[in-house]
């Protein structure tokens, strides 16, 4: 089968039985590396629909765009296992109705993080991008380079066990239930096992580099607040220099405004131009919830949020010492 | 003035010489990424890219500037006394961008000689740098330099134009100040005839890489005939309104001024600011003029190739192709120029 027309199929379907106003996927990208949003509303458009390693954008944060701009419409999404996360805790948390919404899953297999192309490349521009599947080729002026897909793929589909939609109305393929990871928690064990000192020389490393873009919060779905606190002036809640004392509390407020909230999609970092590695910080918040209170945001379409819900049972050394 | 080589292994002794006058700075690496930065005799520098990640406009327009500082004692102006500044690597797209920035902070043009409009932050560090900028001999395919009259070997707003022409660097004055340095500095021999000819041939081949530029004449008409279409729904549908854009840009020049103070004493700090931002345009008042993602894109792109140009007849946009590199959901601005000038046909 082909995962590409099957979903131009699908969205052909939907729009042409009228179940839907609009479809939500990806289409290629003008940068071999990037694919790019795209806004399907006739089936002829559905022909540009694709789904590669490039497919990195997180689709849901266009629910809640400009003030929820598709309340009134029925709408397709293609998503991953992580942006069906996304969908999930949007109509969690009240931010979509379920019958707007039609979730199309695709078969995911990790996809790109264009720092690590890059670091393969030694910087040099990439002209053209193959995806033979185990092994990805890059092609720039006077190189031809070809690796392992794992060595390029995002370090949030490294430690990913839920490559594939839980929550859908239509996949393209055959779904994956939970996939075991053996590298699921290692990179935060990695850095539970540095020192206090050590932890905060990582932290200050990384987040020295922001310069308050706020690509990470706008590319994130779980970021829809109507108003951010970075954008208040009555009371300014935090300083907006990129001083790192002035960045790191944008990021740690950030950090715990999605704890229980994050599904770990890793958007944010591959958003991030200075190559800030954000993702570490979400995922140890994301893994305490769990190990705290079982909870896995957006996994279960009848749960209830981690931050919505209280349970007798529930881990509470961290109030009782 | 003819041109003048500079053997690379002699880089250092330049390096040394420039900075007995001048801070020296030039792209290095931080944190993994291109900027300018101050530089030494011996220190690394980094020409991997030809666009560094983040553009020069910093050097002369910090992402945060203390402008001045208070407490009991009064109200003290920010220290101004620089040395000189010199940059060494800039490319043609970069120099030109801070042309384009010099008309806004370097004067008004309703009153150019009036200095209640000329920035004296801007001024202090930009009248006296010196330039020595770089022709770009391999372009990359997001350049595109050529829409707006600019090239990969032009020389505006350099002191010196710069070729790397292998084991030397060939320097060409382009100002008075230029030919001042290039007559004090001793490390530097004549160029030979075929050093001209080699910069020459290495100026066409740059050239003929350059991808074609779509037909940009009166561009900033055209666009102020589409401020109401709905053209503006379909270009910033994808857009997410972070801030990526205007950061790397090196003409985008909006600021934010706040106070930062602490019991009797504080700062007042101008921070970079972007069009893309909710608050950029939040009024006193509650009211908000631009607060949809569409109303946001759409002063971005007016401001670069309509208002702009309608003051001082050239675009503000240097078509270095950082915001197409950087832009986490692959809009991509060459892409919006096409679109609104093929609408535009078709539509007027």
């Amino acid at each position: 089968m082909n995962i590409v027309s099957d979903l131009r199929k699908a969205i052909k379907e939907l729009l042409a039985d009228k179940k839907i106003d609009l479809f939500i996927g990806w289409e290629k990208g003008s940068l071999p590396l990037s694919a790019t949003p795209l806004f399907i509303t006739s089936e002829d458009e559905a022909d540009r629909a694709v789904f590669d390693i490039t497919c990195g954008n997180n689709l849901s944060i266009y629910f809640t765009k400009d003030r929820k701009q598709f309340a009134d419409k029925k709408v397709g999404i293609a998503v991953k296992g992580c942006d069906a996360r996304s969908v999930v805790l949007n109509i969690l948390e009240k931010q979509i109705d379920r019958e707007n919404v039609v979730i199309v899953g695709v078969p995911c297999h990790g996809v790109l993080d264009k720092k690590k192309v890059l670091a393969k490349t030694d910087g040099r521009e990439v002209l053209e991008l193959t995806d033979n599947g185990d092994t990805v080729t890059v092609i720039g002026k006077g190189y031809e380079l070809s690796f392992d897909r794992s060595e390029i793929l995002s370090s949030s589909c490294l430690a990913c066990i839920y490559p594939d939609a839980q929550e859908y109305d239509m996949f393209v393929g055959e779904p994956r239930a939970e996939v075991p990871n053996e590298n699921r928690l290692k990179e935060i064990k990695e850095f539970e096992a540095l020192s206090t000192s050590e932890r905060w020389a990582h932290t200050r490393e990384e987040y020295e580099k922001c310069i308050r873009c706020y690509a990470c919060r706008n590319v994130c779905p779980s970021c829809y607040c109507n108003v951010c606190f970075v954008d208040q002036n009555d009371p300014g809640w935090i300083g907006n220099t990129c001083e790192f004392t002035d960045s790191i509390i944008f990021h740690v407020i950030r950090n715990l405004h999605v704890a229980g909230r994050c599904v770990e999609c890793g958007a944010c970092a591959r958003a991030c131009p200075m190559d800030i590695n954000l993702l570490l910080l979400n995922r140890k918040v994301a893994w305490e919830v769990k190990d705290r209170f079982g909870d896995i945001a957006g996994l279960d379409i009848n749960g209830k949020p981690a931050m919505v819900d209280f349970r007798e049972d529930e881990k509470q050394d961290f109030i009782m010492g | 003035m003819n041109m003048v080589r500079l053997d690379k292994q002699k880089f250092d002794d330049f390096i040394r010489e420039l900075s007995a006058e001048y801070s020296v700075y030039a792209p290095g690496k931080v944190g993994g990424k291109t900027e300018f930065i101050p530089v030494e005799p011996g220190d690394e520098t980094d020409f991997t890219s030809p666009v560094t990640d983040m553009s020069p406009k910093g050097i002369f327009f910090p992402p945060a500037e203390v402008l001045f500082e208070y407490d009991e004692d009064g109200v003290r102006a920010a220290e101004t006394s620089h040395r000189p500044i010199a940059v060494w690597g800039m490319r043609s797209c970069d120099a030109r961008s801070l042309v384009m920035l010099d008309r806004v902070f370097g004067s008004a043009i309703q009153m150019p000689d009036d200095e209640r409009f000329q920035d004296p932050y801007w001024k202090e560090k930009y009248d006296s740098s010196l330039i020595f900028g770089f022709a770009c001999n391999e372009p990359l395919s997001t350049c595109f330099c050529n829409w707006f009259g600019g090239g990969p070997h032009n020389r505006g707003g350099m002191d010196v134009f710069v070729v790397d022409a292998g084991n030397v660097y060939l320097m060409e004055p382009v100002s008075d100040k230029g030919i001042e340095i290039i007559g004090k500095l001793s490390c530097l021999t004549d160029a030979a005839e075929e050093d001209e000819a080699l910069a020459a041939k290495l100026a066409s081949d740059a050239e003929s890489m350059m991808t074609a530029s779509p037909d940009t004449d009166g561009l900033g008409e055209r666009l102020t005939a589409l401020y109401d279409e709905p053209i503006w729904e379909e270009i910033s549908a994808k857009c997410v309104n972070c801030g990526a854009c205007t950061f790397s840009c090196p003409t985008c020049h909006c600021f934010d001024v706040q106070d930062e103070g602490r019991g009797k004493k504080g700062k007042r700090v101008r921070i970079w600011d972007s069009c893309m931002f909710p608050i950029f345009t939040m009024e006193a008042s509650g009211h908000n003029p631009r607060v949809l993602s569409r109303e946001r894109v759409r002063q971005r792109v007016m401001h670069k190739y309509s208002y702009y140009p309608e003051n001082y007849e050239e675009v503000l946009c240097t078509g270095c192709g950082r915001c197409v590199m950087v832009c986490p959901v692959n809009l991509d601005i060459r892409e919006v120029l096409k679109k609104i000038i093929a609408y535009n046909e078709q539509v007027i």
